[in-house]
């Protein structure tokens, strides 16, 4: 009922908007294909594989976006993508309104952007000026949304295994299984989601059906994810955002199976800030993101701190360094052997360089070195170039 | 590109300056294909919809001799403008001689990161805010392509000569171009990024003005 409620009314407002007689100029369709391979080691500790099961460092994308605006302040765009010749997935595929020429006010429905943080929205890869990804946004955790931990142990012996969790006392699924991360930059969740300002400050809330750390196209478990983030540009150039996500990330299946006490406590909730100053030929961005996970059959609820900070330097035209500093660190639980992390915290370093000879061209070349606090392989560094085309 | 890097560079060729009266060539390019959109990534990300945009006029043409006269080739240490407004370089299509210094203005309220990979002239001039201009002086003929970093919607011309034969035409499609030397020239209707249209025309002894319209399809 709710679903048909926000549905009828997206429809509304997609209806007011398209009355209005558009300028022959506002019909336009502009499409985008981006073709990118990054070329590096086999990562034997796992620490950039996405929750495809893709490692970021030996990754062949192509990716095809459009955008149509059927009306003056009516557009249609999605994303396509097709990574290391898999199945094609829509990545994106939303209605964009904007219900009065005069406000700024937005309404976006369908597979939409996510409103949490910042890096997420970097859809392109030229927007991100190295190759792997904030830890915060593609390293998985040794949480699942479709199996539920017993006990304390369940995660002691998964620690730094996120790749490959499997509960041995836990309820749902047996099987090893990727875990997720703290937000998943990779997907788009599906739902409804407004956007308010165009100044200094600008505010954004959206109803999903999944989760930061579990997008969905349907809903598995009947709740709604709430999210929303406040964004203050003081002065061009500086973006200082704040974040908040709460809702329902276990799915169905596995919450039927639990215990009738135990049930109804398997939310995620989030907090972010992310800033930006850019001025000249420079770039530094910084986010930090606080998640945690209710876990029915826990006493406590499990927590993840990801923080990361990045700089992008221009060298000379067409040549640019760039270097990112990343941890990812966890709550303690109480396992056998005393008191530990519930996953093994991760420090990353990344720095690099990007290259365009052409305007379409941008050739990478990266340096990543990853240390892990538990897991079998507890170091690894990685040597990648990347190639990114788009037209 | 590379054809007019060589015409500019073919003077000793053409016909003398000294001696004989000067005439104009004048006459109006008419553009009549219909210039496709600029080409702008999909606004995938974003959260709203994106500001109007002012479209650039891609019928301005620029109007050239392909071989000036010999002694043409002075430098000039001129100024020139190429602004941003509304994401977009106005003009967008711009025509200074070597030695000519252009002020890229910055009149939104965004930033906007002005670059070229050109081979003439490589510059990228990082990000400032409305009301600040960054200058680039350009020494070598050729065609720079201009764009912005930030906004992939966002592009433009400027045509650097090494003489000042060249015209660009006005909302009407008219040129003129004066003081030209008696002689025999190759002209260039110049167009969105191609060298559209040639034409031969001569220049005669006692000057006067020659008519030489173009259509570019």
């Amino acid at each position: 009922m709710r679903d048909a409620a926000v549905a009828a009314a997206a429809l509304v407002a997609i209806a007011t908007a398209a009355a209005a007689e558009p300028p022959v100029q506002a019909r336009r369709l502009a499409l985008g294909v981006e073709l990118s391979a990054a070329v590096g080691p086999e990562d034997r500790g796992f620490f950039n594989y996405t929750s495809y099961q893709d490692s970021a460092h030996r990754l062949a994308r192509l990716s095809l976006t459009a955008e149509w605006h059927i009306a003056e302040r009516v557009a249609l765009l999605g994303e396509v993508r097709d990574e290391n010749l898999g199945r094609p997935r829509v990545y994106a595929l939303y209605a964009r309104v904007r219900p009065w020429r005069d406000r700024p006010f937005d309404i976006q429905a369908g597979l939409i952007p996510p409103v949490f943080g910042a890096f997420s929205r970097r859809r392109y890869g030229s927007d991100n000026p190295l190759i792997g990804y904030p830890l915060a946004y593609q390293y998985l955790t040794s949480v699942r949304a479709d199996a539920v931990p017993g006990a304390e142990n369940d995660l002691v012996v998964t620690r730094g295994a996120g790749w490959r969790v499997r509960y041995p006392f836990g309820w749902g699924s047996k099987d090893a299984e990727p875990g997720l991360p703290l937000v998943n930059a990779l997907r788009w969740d599906t739902g409804v989601q407004v956007h308010v300002g165009s100044g200094a400050l600008e505010a954004s809330a959206a109803v999903t059906q999944g989760t930061l750390s579990s997008p969905r196209v349907h809903d598995d478990n009947g709740g709604k994810q709430l999210s929303a983030r406040v964004a203050w540009k003081p002065v061009v150039g500086f973006v200082l955002g704040a974040s908040g996500a709460r809702g329902p990330y276990l799915s169905r299946a596995v919450v039927d199976l639990l215990p009738p006490e135990r049930r109804g406590h398997d939310a995620q909730q989030a907090w972010g800030v992310d800033v930006e100053y850019s001025r000249d030929r420079w770039i530094l961005r910084s986010e930090a993101i606080w998640s945690r996970w209710q876990t029915p059959m826990l006493e406590r609820s499990l927590g993840a701190l990801g923080i990361t900070a990045e700089a992008r330097c221009k060298v000379r035209p067409g040549l640019y360094a760039a270097a990112r500093l990343d941890h990812l660190g966890f709550t303690r639980i109480d396992g056998p052997a005393g008191r530990v992390t519930w996953d093994a915290p991760v420090w990353r370093t990344e720095a690099g360089l990007g290259y365009t000879p052409l305007r379409h061209v941008l050739a990478k070349v990266a340096y990543q070195h990853n240390w892990r606090d538990g897991g079998r392989v507890r170091e690894r560094a990685l040597l990648t170039s990347q190639l990114v085309l788009w037209f | 590109m590379p054809l007019l890097a060589l015409a500019v560079a073919a003077g000793a060729a053409a016909p003398r300056l000294a001696g004989a009266a000067a005439g104009s060539i004048r006459g109006r390019v008419e553009v009549m294909r219909e210039p496709p959109a600029p080409p702008a990534r999909p606004s995938i990300g974003e959260l709203s919809m994106p500001p109007p945009r002012e479209l650039p006029n891609r019928r301005r043409s620029i109007v050239y001799l392909e071989a000036a006269p010999q002694g043409a080739f002075e430098e000039h240490e001129g100024r020139a403008v190429m602004d941003q407004r509304h994401e977009t370089f106005v003009p967008y299509v711009l025509a200074v001689t070597v030695g000519t210094t252009v002020d890229f203005t910055n009149s939104d309220r965004t930033y906007h990161n002005v670059f070229s990979l050109s081979r003439p002239r490589r510059f990228d001039l990082g990000r400032y805010a409305a009301g600040q201009s960054k200058a680039v002086r350009f020494d070598r003929p050729g065609v720079v392509r201009v764009f912005c970093e930030i906004h992939s919607h966002m592009s433009a011309f400027i045509l650097v000569f090494n003489h000042r034969f060249f015209a660009t035409t006005d909302a009407d499609g008219r040129y003129r171009i004066d003081n030209v030397p008696p002689g025999a020239y190759t002209i260039v209707a110049w167009n969105d990024g191609e060298a559209r249209e040639t034409r031969t025309v001569r220049v005669p002894e006692d000057g006067g003005v020659v008519e030489q319209d173009f259509v570019v399809r």
